[in-house]
C-alpha cells in the first residue's frame, strides 16, 4: 500500500516536472513574439531613448541589440538561416548598399523622409542621423593645436596619435578612401608619415579616444565626433577639430529587413525615428539629424568640406584596407 | 529502466547537448566552408587558404609565447604561495584565500583596462610616483604579466588544496624516519601534489591562449597578435569569414590538446592515494618566526594583483573626467548615480548576470561531479568519450563556443530553440565552465582509496548510494571550490555574452563593454565596481558555508 502511494507520488512529481518544463520551453519560444527587434550600431543610449519613445506611442516593446557596426553585421550574417532582426541601423552607408545588393532589404519610403536630403536616402534605406570624422585633441596635452591632418605627422605629435581600426570602423575606412580619392599617392605618403611618427591603431572608435582623455596620447586621427561631443559635455578637456582640407561625413543608414515578421511595426518604427520627436532625440545624442528642418546641437555638414567617398565598391574598400594593414603591420 | 544505466545516460545526454552539439557544428563549418548553403563540397579548402595566409604564423607564435609565458609566471607565483598556504598554518588564511579570489572575479578585459589606466603615460602611477611603465605594459612580457596576475589563483588554489589534503601526514612519516624537511617536501609532498600542479598549470596555459580580452586591449599597442584576436577579427570583420574563424579555432584547439597530452604523460604511473579512510587529524605546521617574511610576501602579492587594479578601477569610477586627473575636486558619485538612472537597465544587467551564474554553477556542478565520478571511479563503457567531452570545453575559446551555438541553434529546422533567449547564454556558460568541476573533482577522487567505495558496495549500497554517501562528502570541498570558481567566471564572461546575448538582454559584462565602446569609461568602471563587490560578498558567504561543514 505504502509502496503504491509512493509510486503515485513519484508519478505526480514527474508529471509536474514535465509540465513545468513544457511551460518553460513554451515561454522561451514565445517570449519575443510581440516585440520588435532592432539591431543598431552605437550610441546605445540613443537607441534606448528611441525604443522607449516608440513604445510609448504604440505599446510595442522594442528589443535592442547594440554593438559596433562590424559586430552587428557579423551577427546578421550568422543569423541568415534564421533571421531575427526587423530593423537595422548601421554606422556605415556601405553596409546598407551591400545588403541591398544581396536583396535582403524591404523597400520603404517613410512619409517623414520628405525632409531628408536626397543624398541621405534611397528607396531601401534612409539616414537616421549623420556623424563626421575629425581630429580630437586633448587641450591639456601640451601640444600645439592641430589644424589639419598632416599636423599630426609633425614631431610635436611623435608617439602621441591614435586612430580607430579601419577594419572595425567603416567610417575610419571611409576617411582613408576619401583622402585617397582626393590626394592619391600623397594620401599614402601621409599615412606613412603618421606611421613613422608613431601613430597607433587602437581598436574601435572609443578605444582610440580613451588614451587621449587621460593624456597618454594627444590626439585621435579620424575620431567619430559624437562620442567626443558626449565626453566634452561630461567635462573632458578635449576639442573636436574639422580639418580645413576636408573630412568625411558618415550617414547612418536605417533599413527594414525583408525577413521581418512584423513589417508594419518596423515601418512605424522608422516613421518614429524620422518624426520631429525622434530626430530631436538624434540631435540630443550629438549627431546631425537626418532631417534638414530639425535643429542640430553642433556643426552640420553644410559647414564642412566633404571628401568624396562615392563609388568605392567592396573591392576598392578591401584593397585600401589591405594596403593600410600592410603599412601598419610593417616594423 | 535499469538504475545503473540511468546516471551514465543522463550524464551522456547532458554532455552531448552542452558540448558535442556546438563542437560538431564548428567542425562541420571548418571542414565544409559552404555549410550555410547546405552544401558539403570543397572540404578542407578553408585550411589550405589559412595555411597560405602569411599572418597565420605570427598568430600561432604569439599564442604559444603568451600561453607558455603565463604558465611559467603562474608556476613562479602560484606554487610557492600555494605550498605555504597548504602546509603551514598561515595567519589570516581565509583572508588570503578571499583576496586571491578577487583577480578571478575581475574580467580580464577590465583588468587589462585598469592596468592601462594605471600604467600608461600620464596614468595614475605616473601621476603619483612619476614613474612611467608605458613601454613595459605594452609589450609581450607586459601582456604575460597582466594575464599571470589574473590567472595565478587557479594554480594557487589547486596547489594549496592538494597540499592541505595530502600534505603533511606522509611527510611527517618521512621526517620520523629521518628525512630532513626539504627532502620530505621534495620526495613526498611535492610528488603527491604533482597532478594538481600539472593540471592547474595546464589550465593556466589554456586560459591564457584562449583569452580574448587582454590581447584585444593591449595586443594592438604591443604589436602582439594571437589566435583569439584573429578569430574575433574574422568574425567582427564584415563580411564575416566563418570557415576561417572555425579553422583557426581548430588550430587553437589542437594546441590545447597537445598541452593536455603532455600533462597526461607527466602524471601517468604516479599513485596518489592519500585518503585511506583511517582517521587522521591534519595539523598544519606552525611557521614560527618565518611568518613575518611570509606575511610580507603575501601582502606584496595581494597589493600588486588585487590592490593596484582594484584601486585603478575604483579611482576611475569615482573620477568625473579622465582628463581632470587625480585631484580632489575631480571626485564624484555621478557615475554611480547614472547606473540607477538609465531606466533600470544597469540593475537588470546585474540580476541577469548573477542568476545566470548561479544556475550555471548548479548545473555544471551536478554534471561535472557525475562525469568525473563515472570516468575515474566507475570504469563504465564510453568512459573515454565522457572524459573527452567533459574536458573538451577547456580547450575551446569562448568565442568559438559562441559561434558553435549560433551555428547549431540558429536554424529553422529545430521545433524549439534556445537561441535568442537567455537560455542560449546558459548553454554557453555551462559548456565553457564544465571542465572546472570535472578537473577539481577528478583530482579529488583520484586521491580517495578505491577500497572506500568498494566497501560500501560490498555492504549492499548501490553505485548511486556510494556516490552520495561516500564520494560526495569526500570531494565536497573540491566541488564547492569548483562551483565557486564557476560562479565567478560565469558572472564575468564577456565574449560569449557579447556574441549570444539576445536583443533586449544584457549581462554585466555586456553593459560594461558597451559603456567602454561608447567612451563612458567612468560609468563602465562604476558598474564593474558594483558587480565585483556583489560577486565578492556572495563568494565570501560561500566560503563561510564551506567552513561551517563538519569535517
Amino acid at each position: 500500500m505504502n509502496a503504491l502511494k509512493n509510486k503515485a507520488r513519484q508519478l505526480s512529481f514527474i508529471k509536474t516536472g514535465l509540465l513545468t518544463a513544457m511551460t518553460f520551453t513554451f515561454a522561451l519560444a514565445t517570449a519575443n513574439a510581440q516585440a520588435l527587434t532592432v539591431y543598431t550600431a552605437g550610441p546605445g543610449s540613443l537607441a534606448k531613448k528611441l525604443a522607449a519613445g516608440y513604445e510609448k506611442h504604440t505599446g510595442v516593446k522594442v528589443d535592442i541589440f547594440q554593438a559596433t557596426t562590424g559586430k552587428v553585421m557579423a551577427r546578421l550574417d550568422a543569423e541568415q538561416a534564421n533571421p531575427r532582426a526587423d530593423v537595422l541601423i548601421s554606422a556605415s552607408w556601405d553596409t546598407a548598399s551591400s545588403l541591398e545588393k544581396r536583396d535582403w532589404l524591404l523597400p520603404y519610403q517613410s512619409p517623414n523622409a520628405t525632409h531628408v536630403p536626397a543624398a541621405f536616402k534611397t528607396p531601401y534605406y534612409v539616414a537616421q542621423g549623420i556623424s563626421a570624422l575629425g581630429i580630437v585633441w586633448n587641450t591639456k596635452s601640451g601640444t600645439p593645436e592641430p589644424k589639419d591632418w598632416q599636423d599630426l605627422a609633425q614631431p610635436a605629435f611623435k608617439d602621441k596619435v591614435t586612430t580607430p581600426d579601419p577594419s572595425l570602423s567603416g567610417a575610419s575606412l571611409d576617411l582613408l578612401i576619401g583622402l585617397q580619392n582626393v590626394h592619391g599617392e600623397q594620401a599614402w605618403k601621409l599615412f606613412g608619415a603618421l606611421k613613422a611618427n608613431g601613430m597607433i591603431i587602437a581598436g574601435p572608435n572609443a578605444q582610440a579616444l580613451t588614451p587621449v582623455l587621460q593624456g597618454a596620447k594627444a590626439a585621435v586621427f579620424g575620431a567619430v565626433d559624437y562620442v567626443s561631443y558626449n565626453s566634452i559635455q561630461a567635462g573632458e578637456t578635449i576639442k573636436v577639430i574639422f580639418p580645413a582640407s576636408g573630412t568625411v561625413i558618415v550617414p547612418r543608414p536605417m533599413m527594414i529587413l525583408k525577413s521581418s515578421k512584423a513589417p508594419s511595426q518596423a515601418k512605424a518604427f522608422v516613421d518614429y525615428v524620422l518624426s520631429a520627436e525622434g530626430q530631436k532625440l538624434v540631435a540630443d545624442a550629438w549627431l546631425m539629424p537626418a532631417r534638414d528642418d530639425v535643429e542640430a546641437n553642433r556643426p552640420v555638414f553644410n559647414s564642412l568640406k566633404i571628401l568624396p567617398t562615392e563609388a568605392a565598391d567592396s573591392t576598392v574598400r578591401k584593397r585600401v584596407l589591405d594596403k593600410f594593414a600592410t603599412l601598419f603591420a610593417a616594423k | 529502466m535499469n538504475k545503473n544505466t540511468l546516471l551514465p545516460l543522463f550524464t551522456g545526454s547532458a554532455l552531448l547537448l552542452l558540448v558535442a552539439v556546438p563542437v560538431t557544428f564548428v567542425l562541420l563549418q571548418a571542414i565544409f566552408p559552404h555549410l550555410d548553403s547546405g552544401a558539403f563540397n570543397a572540404p578542407f579548402s578553408a585550411f589550405v587558404r589559412l595555411f597560405q595566409d602569411r599572418l597565420f604564423l605570427g598568430l600561432l607564435s604569439g599564442t604559444l609565447k603568451l600561453g607558455l609565458g603565463v604558465a611559467l609566471g603562474c608556476a613562479l607565483v602560484g606554487i610557492p604561495l600555494g605550498t605555504l598556504r597548504g602546509l603551514f598554518s598561515l595567519p589570516c588564511a581565509a583572508l588570503w584565500d578571499a583576496l586571491f579570489l578577487i583577480p578571478f572575479l575581475f574580467p580580464p578585459y577590465l583588468a587589462a583596462l585598469s592596468w592601462m589606466l594605471a600604467l600608461q603615460s600620464h596614468g595614475y602611477v605616473q601621476q603619483l610616483l612619476l614613474v612611467n611603465f608605458n613601454n613595459v605594459l605594452f609589450s609581450l612580457p607586459g601582456m604575460v604579466i597582466v594575464m599571470t596576475l589574473n590567472v595565478f589563483p587557479v594554480v594557487y588554489f589547486a596547489v594549496s588544496r592538494s597540499m592541505a589534503a595530502s600534505g603533511s601526514r606522509l611527510a611527517d612519516v618521512a621526517r620520523v624516519h629521518g628525512a630532513g624537511p626539504w627532502r620530505a617536501f621534495f620526495s613526498i609532498t611535492l610528488p603527491l601534489a604533482l597532478p594538481a600542479i600539472a593540471s592547474s598549470l595546464l589550465l593556466a596555459f589554456t586560459l591564457a591562449i584562449e583569452e580574448y580580452g587582454v590581447p584585444a586591449a593591449l595586443g594592438n599597442r604591443s604589436g602582439v597578435a594571437v589566435l583569439t584576436t584573429g578569430i574575433e577579427q574574422r568574425l567582427a570583420d564584415w563580411p564575416i569569414d566563418m570557415p576561417g574563424a572555425a579553422g583557426l579555432s581548430v588550430v587553437l584547439v589542437a594546441i590545447a590538446c597537445c598541452a593536455y597530452c603532455v600533462q597526461g604523460i607527466i602524471i601517468t604511473g604516479k599513485h596518489v592515494e592519500t585518503t585511506s579512510g583511517k582517521p587522521a587529524a591534519v595539523v598544519p605546521r606552525s611557521l614560527g618566526y618565518g611568518r613575518y617574511p611570509v606575511i610580507l610576501l603575501f601582502s606584496l602579492v595581494a597589493l600588486v594583483t588585487v590592490g593596484l587594479p582594484l584601486a585603478s578601477m575604483l579611482v576611475t569610477a569615482f573620477t568625473r573626467t579622465l582628463s581632470g586627473g587625480l585631484t580632489w575636486d575631480n571626485l564624484t558619485l555621478t557615475h554611480f548615480i547614472a547606473l540607477f538612472d538609465v531606466q533600470g537597465e544597469a540593475l537588470g544587467a546585474l540580476t541577469t548576470s548573477l542568476s545566470l551564474a548561479l544556475v550555471t554553477a548548479l548545473i555544471v556542478g551536478a554534471v561535472g561531479l557525475l562525469a568525473a565520478w563515472l570516468v575515474v571511479a566507475q570504469r563504465i563503457r564510453f568512459a573515454a568519450c565522457i572524459d573527452v567531452l567533459s574536458l573538451l570545453p577547456a580547450v575551446l575559446p569562448g568565442i568559438v563556443v559562441g559561434v558553435g551555438l549560433i551555428l547549431a541553434w540558429n536554424r529553422s529546422f529545430w521545433p524549439v530553440t534556445p537561441y535568442n533567449t537567455w537560455g542560449i547564454l546558459l548553454l554557453a556558460y555551462c559548456c565553457l565552465l564544465l571542465p572546472y568541476p570535472v578537473r577539481y573533482v577528478s583530482a579529488a577522487i583520484k586521491q580517495i582509496g578505491e577500497n572506500l567505495e568498494a566497501a560500501a558496495r560490498v555492504h549492499g549500497a548501490s553505485a548511486a548510494q556510494a556516490l552520495r554517501l561516500i564520494t560526495l562528502p569526500l570531494v565536497w570541498p573540491s566541488l564547492l571550490a569548483a562551483m565557486m570558481m564557476v560562479f565567478a567566471v560565469a558572472s564575468r564572461d564577456l565574449v560569449t555574452s557579447l556574441l549570444l546575448a539576445p536583443a533586449g538582454v544584457q549581462t554585466v559584462s555586456v553593459f560594461v563593454w558597451r559603456q567602454f565602446e561608447q567612451g563612458s569609461v567612468g560609468d563602465g568602471m562604476a558598474m564593474a565596481s558594483l558587480a565585483v563587490l556583489l560577486t565578492l560578498s556572495v563568494m565570501l558567504f560561500a566560503v563561510r558555508l564551506q567552513n561551517r561543514q563538519p569535517r
